[in-house]
């Protein structure tokens, strides 16, 4: 096979198992203390600013990052097993998520000293969230299309204008970094002329509008911008890089158990009625999800070994996040046709709640952070198809 | 990616490259040039120890001479051999065959086992029954046999069982590879007693040994598929242009990658010598449900050719289509890697996830 999609087997991280065992620990006392309640896809909807903090407070937010930031320098087996827990249990991580899964890690590699000094420690301390710029009403797959203008003006300040889409918590949200184009679009060079921008969501312009997902929730939103003016410092990297540099946060936003884990507690609450019941077509439909899930997580965790070798596997990631996706999408299918159970988000039943809440947030797995076509085209490159 | 394989893996593949896999018949059941060559090169004793007679090397060796003869569709007793009847017999304490010998293994629920006492002190045994799905019969000169323990005993007894002289039935698995019985009638045996939890084991190993032959044939198949879809031209274009085609070689890439990453997993929690039955048992049920989409999607890119005789797909596809559901079936191991995460009690069943592989 290619060796693009191969990686090493992770090694095996004592670190890692000893914090996964500090996160298990403080999960049971909250869930026990009754400060939050298991749901499925909890890093999308799951918006806790208190819980956040707290994580900050444990050293469990910018774990990899630099000492001299707030981070704790540890390594990303130990950030794995730490969001793995997370999510395992539904705990509410999304007011940070984002913050700390990419945009750290972007500040970290294209931002300013002033820039990092400022926001970093503000994030790992659970008090600093972001929002993803990518998306736009008319440019979703073909991300190179976007419309959104930035234009310095004579202060040498960027003049923005546009829209961004299923920016997920920007009403909750600190800044967003907000892919722009700073050079028209050049037909020949279709990747060229795109910028990252900082922008503070509470500048004046920005209006944040909702857009409801399948359950009422209100997560995603309409960000708009209508003249904005953002300092000219607030330029992320270098002007003109940005194709390239969302590229690079792509290993980071799809290798992550996230997008194996989010209908996990859907799992869970099937597992519960497997050892009620005994039934044995239950018992293998449980054991073909758990075979699947292990399979990712060896998966993942390669990925997070070859992070910390320094190495940003995109090709692989994108596979992970394929394969991953479609797991958790399956659950709720694999779960139905065993169990005699009707989805209802009010349900005394917790395995029906949880069915309910994992078919209705179903769809949006294989859509966000690149749709499985997307991500398939990108793996035929790696099998040296493109 | 460099390993501390390669040097073995190029002998192999040296040796197999003077050995083109052939259509199995009743007639011709097996490759017993191929054997004897890999045997001349010391390669069928690799992991086991050499105070036991065998080779010597690490398990990694083992493994990975088994991989690259699954990819090359060697119809020979190698996985068997190097990964679950050799292992268990050192494991066990008994006498291991030659290595040159072929020595297979077989779970053998139906046959009933007395200890004797014939003055050699114990570990003796006889065993009568028949043994059925015996990989290899009629080509293996022994055959491990793992039985329920004699009558009022515990666990299970790992048996010796010279084949040679026992006629194999005629039975055969999707590829053409024999899967016959044997008829034992009282025949005396060197054994020793496993507790349930070593018999455990060493079904888990078998099933191990399969799901290393399927993620070995896999990624074969894949790159067999990737590469006649880049020669085989329709519409003045490759196959492997079209997005279509695209789509599907990437599912089969995700899949193939899946098994490998959980296979590699299992194999070294077998080498850390931990409790190894959570992990082969997921191995073996990924491996699998990976074998559906992998076997279905590479004869759709084939098309026509591959479905025939003619074309070298079929060598592991049909060897795919049996291996997963030999050494217990999908549904038998998913049950049974089900029923372990479980034991911990409900609430369990994540940090048993964790410690499973």
């Amino acid at each position: 096979m290619s060796n693009s999609l191969t990686l090493a087997p992770a090694p095996r991280s004592e670190a890692a198992e000893q914090v996964r065992a500090e996160v298990r620990e403080f999960l049971a006392a909250e869930l026990a203390a009754g400060t939050f309640r298991t749901h499925v896809d909890t890093w999308l909807s799951g918006v806790d600013p208190a819980f956040s903090k707290k994580l900050g407070e444990r050293g469990w937010l910018g774990m990899t990052w630099p000492k001299r930031y707030g981070g704790h320098e540890r390594s990303a087996m130990e950030r794995y097993a730490v969001t793995e827990e997370l999510l395992a249990a539904g705990a509410p991580v999304a007011a940070h998520w984002i913050a700390d899964r990419q945009s750290g890690p972007n500040l970290l590699t294209y931002g300013t000293e002033k820039q990092r000094e400022e926001i970093l420690p503000r994030i790992v301390a659970g008090e600093c969230f972001f929002v993803i710029g990518m998306s736009e009403p008319d440019s979703g797959s073909d991300l190179a299309s976007i419309r959104t203008r930035a234009m310095r003006n004579g202060d040498g300040d960027w003049v923005v204008n546009g829209a961004k889409v299923w920016t997920s918590n920007a009403h909750h949200s600190h800044y967003g970094i907000v892919l722009v184009r700073t050079s028209p679009a050049d037909p020949s060079s279709r990747h060229a002329g795109m910028s990252q921008l900082l922008v503070d969501l509470s500048l004046p312009g920005i209006s944040i509008n909702p857009i409801r997902i399948l359950d009422g929730g209100h997560h995603f939103n309409e960000v708009v911008f209508e003249d904005v003016v953002v300092p000219g410092d607030m330029l992320l990297g270098e002007e003109g890089n940005g194709w390239h540099q969302v590229t690079a946060e792509l290993a980071f936003e799809r290798s992550g158990p996230e997008r194996f884990l989010s209908t996990y507690p859907l799992v869970a609450e099937f597992g519960r009625r497997v050892a009620e019941t005994g039934d044995p077509g239950q018992l293998a439909a449980l054991g073909r999800l758990s075979a699947r899930l292990l399979a990712l997580r060896q998966m993942s965790l390669r990925i997070a070994a070859a992070l910390d070798r320094g190495e940003l596997p995109n090709i692989p990631a994108a596979l992970v996040k394929d394969v991953g996706t479609t797991f958790e999408a399956d659950v709720v299918e694999e779960v139905r046709k065993v169990v005699d159970v009707t989805p209802s988000l009010d349900s005394p039943d917790p395995l029906a709640r949880a069915l309910a809440e994992a078919q209705l947030h179903q769809p949006g797995f294989t859509l966000r952070g690149g749709t499985n076509e997307i991500l398939r085209g990108i793996v035929a490159r790696g099998l040296g198809l493109r | 990616m460099a390993s501390d394989q390669d040097l073995v893996v190029g002998t192999v593949k040296d040796i197999l490259s003077g050995f083109e896999p052939f259509v199995l018949t009743a007639e011709r059941r097996w490759d017993a040039g191929l054997w004897s060559a890999l045997g001349d090169a010391g390669l069928t004793g690799v992991g086991l120890p050499e105070e036991a007679g065998g080779s010597g090397g690490e398990l990694a060796d083992a493994v990975a001479i088994v991989r690259t003869l699954a990819a090359g569709a060697a119809a020979v007793p190698v996985a068997e051999q190097l990964l679950v009847a050799g292992p268990a017999l050192v494991a066990a304490d008994l006498e291991l065959p030659s290595p040159e010998e072929p020595t297979t293994f077989a779970v053998a629920d139906a046959v009933t086992v007395h200890p004797v006492d014939n003055g050699d002190g114990p570990g003796r045994f006889t065993l009568s029954g028949t043994v059925a799905d015996v990989a290899w019969a009629g080509a293996a000169r022994h055959v491990v046999v793992l039985a329920p323990a004699p009558a009022g005993m515990e666990g299970a007894v790992l048996a010796l069982v010279d084949a040679s002289s026992l006629p194999a039935g005629d039975a055969f698995n999707l590829a053409g590879e024999p899967r016959g019985s044997l008829v034992l009638d009282q025949v005396g045996t060197s054994g020793a007693l496993l507790t349930v939890g070593q018999a455990d084991e060493v079904r888990a190993r078998y099933a191990l040994a399969r799901a290393v032959q399927m993620a070995a044939a896999l990624e074969q198949v894949l790159a067999w598929t990737v590469q006649y879809a880049g020669e085989r031209h329709q519409f003045g274009r490759p196959l492997g242009k079209f997005q279509a085609i695209q789509m599907e070689l990437a599912e089969m890439a995700g899949e193939v990658t899946a098994v490998t990453a959980l296979t590699d997993a299992a194999v070294q929690s077998l080498d850390r010598a931990e409790n190894v039955v959570p992990a082969a048992a997921a191995a073996k049920v990924r491996a699998g449900a990976a074998v559906e989409v992998v076997a279905r999607l590479a004869h759709q890119v084939h098309g026509a050719i591959g479905f025939t005789q003619e074309h070298k797909l079929h060598h592991l596809t049909r060897r795919l289509w049996s291996w997963r559901d030999e050494a217990g079936s999908e549904l038998v191991w998913s049950r049974v890697l089900a029923s372990g995460l479980l034991a911990g009690g409900p609430d369990e069943l994540w940090p048993a996830l964790t410690r499973a592989v």
